[in-house]
């Protein structure tokens, strides 16, 4: 089933949207009790030429940790780091790096990747904070301190698997390397996955799992690298995708919806003067916004808002 | 003055909620849900002659299975409000989800404002009125009853319908298969304005005459005449 929510504060300012987005993806919890993730965006920040890595050690081996700073030390000098544990207690090292182009950050996780198999690189970050994991969306937040974050937009996803597996990596948000800070949360399936993915791989786009959300925040940073709007990008997603799905993509800019043409997944959204808003249910709208007026999205309809 | 009981709905799960609804309809002409937080399965399974009133939104499959009772929602309601409801009433003072009236054998489901896709798919009677648009495959696969519709229809409106009746006061974007327009009567119009002024919609009398009638073109459009 999955759960997809998403707010932008219409003034572009930092308001609390850390507490704003555990309060919409708790209310619904009951859509994916799996995992839970956030994407919060403008209130990392960072200088331009600044990074995050967020890297899970499965075991809390010193030896392993030494080779992946040994590893990032190697492209560029930690600036700081530290380390967290995740719901399941396994090691969550988190660190700030620089980097004189945005290209150099997929082939270091890549790097960093390759070193065991007990290290996956879960995301690096710019303008935006991940936040994700597995368990309910309160004891994440608790966990990450979520509550806190400032930010102007985001989206978030409780998930209740069907494809691939209950961990970290494959909890939503999913994000590409291809743009930067462009991050997907995704109800449905794409049931086209094998033919959308063969044509971006043949561009040179890679592929970390076999997930269909990773599919799709790849198509649209692809979209938007090649000069089309969000809004376009989305547009183009509902005729290239199959199957049921309803998205939420993020970007710097904004936030923006699709649904696939049958309609077959939910989505509404509501805006006042200061929000806008969009969730799978009324009930998660609720928690951040006055709901006298909910506007259902319409199959093969998309909205956007950006900043 | 109706004997009623408030509920707070805040802290009870829809089960607990549900099972509170149904012990007090034997006691209760009235009762008033507050807080209902847009929870889903609302007033599931009600099967007694009491008023039911929301006191804000419902979430999924609000009054499902309903027979005999009324419910009125002071809010919105989610997907599937009505589902195989077979007499009784909704009322939803707001907008719906998809798949509004979904499956009903009887009764009457009204939304003031617009709803989502497949409104009224496979009713099989009962009446479904909808105060604003309603989208994608409106009446799929509709097997008896009637539609009113007073906005727009989205795409594939009626789409294999097999009996049944879609009154339409708006624009049509495009019908679905087995799916003909015929010119409404007087006795169409009649029943109309009957119904709709009871729900308290207000239309001009010239109104009446813009209303297109969606009928399927065969009731055995598979197998043969």
């Amino acid at each position: 089933m999955c759960g997809i929510a998403g707010i932008v504060y219409k003034d572009g300012k930092l308001h609390n949207i850390g507490n704003d987005m555990t309060n919409m993806l708790n209310a619904l919890q009951h859509r994916g009790p799996d995992s839970a993730g956030f994407a919060l965006y403008g209130g990392l920040g960072l200088k331009d030429d600044e990074y995050i890595l967020n890297i899970q050690l499965e075991n809390n081996s010193k030896k392993l940790l030494r080779t992946v700073k040994d590893e990032i030390n190697m492209v560029s000098p930690i600036e700081s780091d530290k380390l967290m544990f995740t719901t399941e207690n396994s090691c969550l090292y988190q660190c700030k790096i620089q980097l004189d182009e945005f290209n150099m950050l997929k082939p270091l996780i890549q790097d960093v990747d390759s070193i065991d198999d007990k290290v996956v690189v879960i995301n690096g970050e710019h303008g935006f904070q991940m936040i994700k994991d597995v368990g309910s969306v309160l004891d994440i937040a608790d966990n990450y301190d979520t509550r806190s974050i400032k930010g102007t937009h985001g989206i978030g996803h409780t998930r209740f698997s069907t494809e691939s597996g209950v961990d970290l990596y494959h909890a939503h948000p999913f994000q590409t390397y291809i743009l930067r800070d462009v991050s997907l949360v995704h109800n449905g399936q794409i049931t086209n996955y094998w033919k959308v993915r063969d044509a971006l791989e043949r561009k040179g786009h890679i592929f970390e799992t076999n997930n269909d959300t990773e599919c799709l925040v790849h198509y649209i940073a692809d979209k938007i690298s090649t000069g089309y709007s969000l809004e376009e990008a989305l547009e183009q997603s509902v005729e290239n995708m199959d199957g049921p799905f309803s998205y939420i993509v993020a970007t710097p800019n904004g936030i923006g919806i699709a649904k696939d043409k049958l309609g077959l997944r939910p989505g509404v959204m509501a805006e006042n003067d200061e929000i806008f808003a969009i969730a799978s249910e009324e009930v998660s709208l609720g928690q951040v916004i006055d709901t006298s007026e909910v506007e259902q999205i319409y199959p093969g309809e998309v909205r956007v808002f950006e900043i | 003055m109706a004997n009623e009981i408030e509920i707070d709905a805040s802290s009870l799960t829809p089960r607990e909620l549900n099972s509170k609804i149904k012990e007090y309809a034997k006691k209760f002409d009235k009762i008033i849900i507050k807080n209902p937080g847009a929870e889903h399965y609302l007033v599931a399974g009600l099967v007694d002659d009491t008023s039911i009133v929301i006191e804000g939104s419902a979430g999924y499959f609000a009054g499902t299975m309903l027979d005999k009772g009324n419910i009125t929602i002071n809010g919105n309601a989610g997907w599937f409000v009505g589902d195989n409801m077979t007499s009784g009433e909704i009322v939803v003072n707001g907008s719906a989800g998809d798949g509004a009236g979904q499956g009903i054998y009887g009764g009457t489901v009204v939304v003031r404002k617009g709803v989502g896709s497949r409104t009224g798919e496979i009713m099989k009677g009962g009446t479904v009125i909808i105060g604003g648009d309603s989208g994608f495959m409106t009446g799929i696969f509709m097997m008896g009853g009637r539609m009113i519709i007073l906005g727009n229809l989205g795409a594939d409106a009626a789409e294999s319908i097999i009996r049944g009746e879609i009154f339409v006061l708006g624009d049509v974007q495009s019908l679905g298969k087995n799916a003909i327009i015929i010119d409404i009567t007087d006795d169409d119009k009649k029943e109309l304005k009957e119904i709709l002024e009871h729900y308290d919609f207000e239309l001009d009398d010239e109104d009446y005459d813009k209303f297109t009638k969606i009928i399927p073109e065969s009731a055995r459009p598979i197998y043969g005449k």
